[in-house]
Parts: structure tokens; C-alpha cells; sequence
């Protein structure tokens, strides 16, 4: 290590004040300085892949007009600026049993007098139903939904002559016969809970029951969700429970040490033949590797293939908050994003399934297996989506797959979400 | 207001250590440094592994060999993570914040100390003193809510906000430093100055304030790592997505769906950048400043 230098004459006092004082007025004034005529328009929107190309559209919205200047934001804390009421004036964002608790509330207003409202295909704007809701609102425009299954290696299934499944019979057969000719079938990553509660259980759940009408009974049962309810974890979702389990035996004997990071260099390297995640996951794989035959099918739970369905979740919804300061320039924004020339092109950018009654239907092969089953409305959203972050479903499924007891998990979980239901 | 200062002893902090082992150069504690060669890695594979990273291009990044040498070498990541997060205005601001918060802390909690202790034998110091304390106990996400509804109210919503924020709540700690600090300074010093007709506040300047160099250079470290880093009470409180610190910036690149190792360790490697070069330079009094701290 050299020697230091001697240390020099001190900073003296004053100039350190000054320079202080000088830097805090420069950026005070920076601040405070007039960013325009037109007043400014926040636009929340936090997908990171899609980043680039909304503040693309942000920028291009701003010069077709001298009314707004759209500022894109994908850094303040939501929560926050609710608190502070002074949220975003559009926001565009997964929409979850989180985002619910927003609209339940009464704290995004009301655009069903827009046209892009009616526009939106009825069974897609009915899934924000499934959540809480502010009575009479349409307070949440879908913009892009994710449809998820199975993703499979087309080159794989073709080498070893295997045909997608359509019943559960046929997917044990099919994890046979790759288990026999030493390929692995299906790639777990269960270090994530997430991943398990994602695939796995909501696959499976989703495949099985009416997931709608499952938490509809369970919101009615409360606090009496138990062991003699009508409807509980324990009675109702053992079943698809049981088979997650069998499932597991097809996967990388190293899946409990494995992470989504793992799994997706995996499926890129070709070592699975399957893998339960949703379209995000194909961007990802996509950094791994190239040259790559992959698809999606909805996984077989039951004998009949009429019961095939794929879980969707609404990837974005547009929503203006109630207390938005620049309301009318939200709404112009949101009608701009709407048109069919920009919302079309970004579902084909990012595997996005359209919302609008004249949507055009996917054309890229990894996702196009699935828009018969978007068309006809066979989908389900995810089971695990629906119970309150309060109670760690995903952590309670994970331990299932290590080997915790089912039967006692799901007891558990009815136990807490009965005791939720009775703090409520 | 002379007795109680300076019944506390004041202890010389060199003596007692390193007697035990025998002076001589060439003798070296071959235990002790395999000890401190294997704690040295805890820092240094991750910095391989962060700097190796931002070099790589997306697909050797997500190959799953972290310790891989980058090939072929690129800088696109440098780029990408620039003008993703907009890093020269994030810069800026963090720097804003960090000038203000450092500065702050030292000054606010040096006047705070210097009037604590020379009043001493008076309650309504002594207890103030007390009160200082206590806030130690009360951690910035208790009461997260009620400072966001504020800041909002009195249009703190911005980095100045912050940084005002980040001074009142190390003031307990920071205060406490001082009172200690400055009790080992001999009272005589003060009065001398007097006799020569210096008011409170000159003393304070001329003298007190350059005695507590040392104990100010800790401060400021702590203080400059603090709000250099800090994520939560930025993320909170300014509410303009233009004027939002770094660390904050750089959470989009962690995401539950996607994963941009090289980007974001780039982006990293550009907001360590400064603590380290300003390390480098001020090695000595970090060192005698963190010992400082360690002492009292």
C-alpha cells in the first residue's frame, strides 16, 4: 500500500458552508424550476422488461399534444402516495388481491363512461370481479392478460414420439415413458416458493375445481372454514393436493435446491421436457439460449379433455385514482394506450393476450396453443392469488412438496384463514 | 457547571494493547492472518463476482457460472443500467441528499452536544439529554405512516425532506457520540478562551468544534453510509418519480419475474463507485474514526 500523503490544510469552515449552501440552493432551484406549460401527468408503471417502450409511448403521447407532459414513473412507493394523496394519475399494473384492496375501497374512480371500457371483452373485465369490488365502478381496464400452462419442449416430445396430453392418464404416461428414456420430465424449482404455488399448485387446483366458486364459499364460510365446512383447504383442494404430490416424482432430483433463475437456463439448455411457468418466463430463457422449439399446454387433471383450461392473470389493468390531480389528462393518456395500434403490438411484443372484443389472436408459436382456450373463456385464475399475503400459502405449499404432511398444511391454512376471517 | 465534566476520568485508550506480543518485524501471526486472509474473501468474491458480472453480456450471465471470467467483454451493461435508471439525475440526487445529511448531522448534533454537556447541572438539559436518547429506540418504519402524511403536508415530499429526516434520526446516536466525545475535553481549554474574551459561540467555532474533529469524521462516515444507501425512507417520502435517489432507481432490476444480473451489477458497481473512491482517499481517518466509535 503506498503512503498516503500527508494530510493538506483542512477544509476550512467556511468554504465547506459555502459549498454547502451553494450545492443545497442549486438543487432547491433545480426543483422548484418550471418543467413546462403544460401540467405534468404521472404514469406509474413498474414491468421492467416494458420499461423502455412505455416511456417510449410516454414521450410520444407528450409531442402529439401541448395539453399534458406524461411523466413515466416506475420508482414511488404506491402505498405512499395513497397515504399521502397524491398518488399517480395513471396507473398501469398487475392487478391483484393487493390492487383490490385499492378499488374495494373506493380509491380509483370510475371509467365506464369511457369508450375503451365497452371495448374490453366481458369475460376479461368480469376477472376483476373475482376480487373485491366497489359496487357500480368500473374502476379497472385490463390491458394485457398473461394466459399460463405448461411450457414444453416441442423437440423433445417429438424425439421420443410423445403427443401432448389431454388427460391426467396420458401426463403420467407421458412423465413415464421421458423418465424411461432418462429425460428428465419435469423441471422443479422449489427453492422459490412462488414457482410452486404458481405452477404446480394452481395448475393443479385450477385443473380440478371451480376456482371462483371455491373462494366465493370460502368468503361465505369465514370464520367457519374447518373441517365441517362445506369448503376448506383440507377437504376441497386435498384431491389436487395429492396429485401436486404425485407429480413431483417427475422432477430433477435437485429441484429443492433450485431457484427461477435455474429453472429458466434449464429449459434453455434443453434438460426438462417440461416446465410450470407462465409466458414471463420465455423472455427469460430466451437470455439463455436461442435456438429453441418450446410450447405451452394446459395441464391435464381430470379423464375429460373438455375440462382442459389455462390460468390467466390480468397482467395490466389501467386504473385513475380517484384523487388524481390531472384526471382528464389520465384519461386522454389511457384512451391513447386503448387505441388498437398501441395496445395490439405491445400483447405481440411482451406474449400478452389481448383484451378488446377485436383483439387480434397471438401469433407467436410458444403461446399460440392456448388462444383456443382464451377464446372459448376456459381459464381460471390462479388458486394461490386469492388468499391474503397474511397467511404464507406459498411457504405452506413449498413444505407440502418437501414432504410435510398435506392433510395437516391444509388444515393449517383453514385454521388461519378462519382466524383472518373472524379478525376482520 | 465546573464539577461535573470533569469528574469523569478520562482514560488513555493506547495503553495495555500489544504487549503481549513481542516487538519485531518479522515475526507474524501465521493463525491470525490465515484468519483474516479467509475473512478478506467475504468482501472479495462477492466484488469478483460484481465486477466480473457487469462485464458480461445477457447470455453468459444467465448461464449459471457466477465465477466465470466475462467473454466477450462488453460495456453494454454500463449503458443499459445509464440510461435505464436516468443515472446521472439519480446521481445528483443521492449526492443532494448525502452533502445535506452528512453535514447536517455533524453540525446539528454537534451544537446539540456542546449545550448538553456544558449545562450539565441543569435538568432541563440534562433531561433533554434523556429525551434524545430515548428516540433511539423508536426505528424510522414505526413511524413511516404518520412521517409520509406529514412531509406530504408541509411539501417535505423531496430529497431535502429526506435528507432533513435522515439528521433528526440519527440525532440520538450522533448526539450521544459527542456528549462523550466532548466530556474528555478539559474545561480549562474553554475557560482561557474566555479570559481572553471569546464569546460562547466563538468558542464553539474556534474551538470546541476543531477539537471534535475526530468524533465528527465518524459521524460523517456513518452518516454518508447511512443515507448513501438508504432505500426505505426515499422510496417513501419524495414523491416525484423525478427526483428519486439511486438505490431506489436500481430496484427495478430485481423483480420476482425477471432477472438482469449484468444490468443491475453494473448499475451497482456505478453506486458503490464513490463510497469507495472516497474510501480510498480518507482510509486514515475512517479507520481512526471508526475506532473512535468503537471506544465510546
Amino acid at each position: 500500500m503506498p503512503p498516503l500523503p500527508p494530510a493538506g490544510r483542512p477544509l476550512s469552515r467556511r468554504t465547506f458552508l459555502a459549498a454547502a449552501g451553494g450545492a443545497l440552493t442549486a438543487f432547491g432551484l433545480a426543483g422548484c424550476a418550471p418543467s413546462g406549460t403544460a401540467p405534468t401527468i404521472t404514469f406509474h408503471q413498474s414491468k421492467p422488461e416494458a420499461v423502455p417502450y412505455f416511456r417510449d409511448l410516454a414521450a410520444k403521447f407528450t409531442a402529439s399534444q401541448d395539453r399534458v407532459r406524461v411523466l413515466h414513473d416506475m420508482a414511488t412507493n404506491l402505498s405512499a402516495s395513497f397515504v399521502r394523496s397524491s398518488p399517480p394519475d395513471l396507473g398501469c399494473l398487475n392487478y391483484n388481491l393487493e390492487m383490490a384492496r385499492f378499488m374495494e375501497r373506493g380509491a380509483l374512480s370510475d371509467l365506464s363512461d369511457l369508450p375503451a371500457a365497452a371495448s374490453i371483452r366481458d369475460d376479461v373485465l368480469d376477472l376483476t370481479n373475482w376480487y373485491p369490488t366497489y359496487e357500480g365502478r368500473t374502476s379497472v381496464i385490463p390491458y394485457s392478460v398473461m394466459a399460463a400452462s405448461v411450457i414444453y419442449n416441442r423437440r423433445i416430445f417429438e424425439k421420443n414420439g410423445l403427443a401432448v396430453p389431454t388427460t391426467w392418464d396420458e401426463l403420467i404416461e407421458v412423465c413415464e415413458r421421458l423418465k424411461a428414456a432418462g429425460i428428465t420430465p419435469i423441471y422443479g424449482t422449489f427453492r422459490d416458493p412462488w414457482t410452486v404455488a404458481q405452477g404446480l399448485f394452481d395448475y393443479t387446483v385450477g385443473g380440478m375445481i371451480n376456482v371462483r366458486g371455491f373462494y366465493k364459499s370460502m368468503h361465505a364460510a369465514g370464520a367457519n372454514v374447518g373441517p365441517d365446512s362445506e369448503v376448506s383447504f383440507q377437504k376441497t383442494l386435498l384431491e389436487p393436493v395429492k396429485r401436486m404430490v404425485e407429480l413431483t416424482k417427475y422432477v430433477n432430483p435437485d429441484a429443492a435446491s433450485r431457484g427461477y433463475g435455474d429453472g429458466n437456463t434449464a429449459m434453455a439448455q434443453g434438460q426438462a421436457a417440461m416446465y410450470f411457468q407462465g409466458p414471463w418466463a420465455f423472455g427469460e430463457i430466451e437470455k439463455a439460449g436461442k435456438d429453441l422449439d418450446l410450447g405451452t399446454f394446459p395441464l391435464p387433471m381430470t379423464g375429460d379433455p373438455a375440462d382442459l383450461k389455462v390460468r390467466v392473470n390480468i397482467d395490466l389493468s389501467l386504473w385513475v385514482p380517484e384523487v388524481a390531480n390531472g384526471q382528464q389528462g389520465a384519461r386522454d393518456f389511457l384512451q391513447y394506450l386503448m387505441q388498437p395500434e398501441i395496445q395490439n403490438p405491445y400483447n405481440a411484443k411482451f406474449l400478452g393476450f389481448g383484451t378488446t372484443k377485436d383483439a387480434p389472436p397471438v401469433t407467436d408459436p410458444r403461446i399460440v396453443e392456448m388462444q383456443k382456450y382464451y377464446d372459448e373463456g376456459r381459464f381460471y385464475m390462479g388458486a394461490s392469488q386469492f388468499i391474503p399475503n397474511s397467511i404464507p400459502a406459498a411457504n405452506y405449499i413449498q413444505s407440502i412438496i418437501g414432504g410435510a404432511d398435506a392433510e395437516g398444511t391444509l388444515r393449517r391454512m383453514d385454521a388461519d384463514w378462519a382466524r383472518l376471517a373472524f379478525r376482520a | 457547571m465546573s464539577s461535573a465534566p470533569s469528574t469523569i476520568p478520562v482514560k488513555p485508550v493506547a495503553a495495555g494493547k500489544g504487549q503481549r506480543i513481542p516487538a519485531g518485524p518479522e515475526r507474524t501471526q501465521w493463525p491470525a492472518t490465515i484468519i483474516l486472509i479467509v475473512c478478506t474473501l467475504s468482501v472479495l468474491v462477492p466484488l469478483y463476482v460484481t465486477i466480473s458480472m457487469a462485464f458480461k453480456t445477457t447470455g453468459q450471465a444467465v448461464d449459471g457460472n457466477a465465477f466465470s471470467l466475462p467473454s466477450p467483454l462488453t460495456f453494454d451493461s454500463f449503458a443499459q443500467a445509464w440510461t435505464l435508471t436516468n443515472f446521472p439525475r439519480g446521481f445528483g440526487i443521492s449526492v443532494f441528499v448525502s452533502v445535506i445529511a452528512v453535514a447536517g448531522e455533524i453540525i446539528v448534533s454537534a451544537l446539540a452536544a456542546y449545550a448538553i454537556v456544558r449545562n450539565w447541572d441543569r435538568r432541563l438539559f440534562r433531561w433533554s439529554f434523556f429525551y434524545l436518547l430515548a428516540a433511539m429506540f423508536i426505528p424510522f418504519p414505526v413511524v413511516a405512516l404518520p412521517q409520509i402524511q406529514l412531509t406530504g403536508l408541509v411539501g417535505l415530499d423531496n430529497p431535502l425532506g429526506v435528507a432533513i429526516l435522515h439528521i433528526v434520526f440519527a440525532l440520538a446516536f450522533n448526539t450521544m457520540l459527542f456528549t462523550a466525545f466532548l466530556r474528555s475535553i478539559p474545561l480549562e481549554l474553554e475557560e482561557s478562551m474566555r479570559m481572553d474574551g471569546a464569546g460562547t459561540w466563538q468558542v464553539f467555532w474556534k474551538l470546541i468544534f476543531p477539537l471534535l474533529g475526530p468524533m465528527s469524521a465518524t459521524v460523517g462516515i456513518f452518516a454518508f453510509i447511512a443515507s448513501w444507501n438508504d432505500f426505505m425512507m426515499p422510496s417513501l417520502i419524495i414523491s416525484d418519480p423525478e427526483l428519486q435517489t439511486i438505490p431506489v432507481l436500481q430496484k427495478i432490476f430485481q423483480t420476482q419475474f425477471s432477472n438482469s444480473y449484468n444490468v443491475a451489477f453494473a448499475s451497482y458497481l456505478m453506486a458503490m463507485a464513490p463510497a469507495i473512491i472516497v474510501y480510498l482517499f480518507t482510509q486514515r481517518w475512517v479507520m481512526s474514526g471508526l475506532t473512535q466509535g468503537a471506544v465510546k
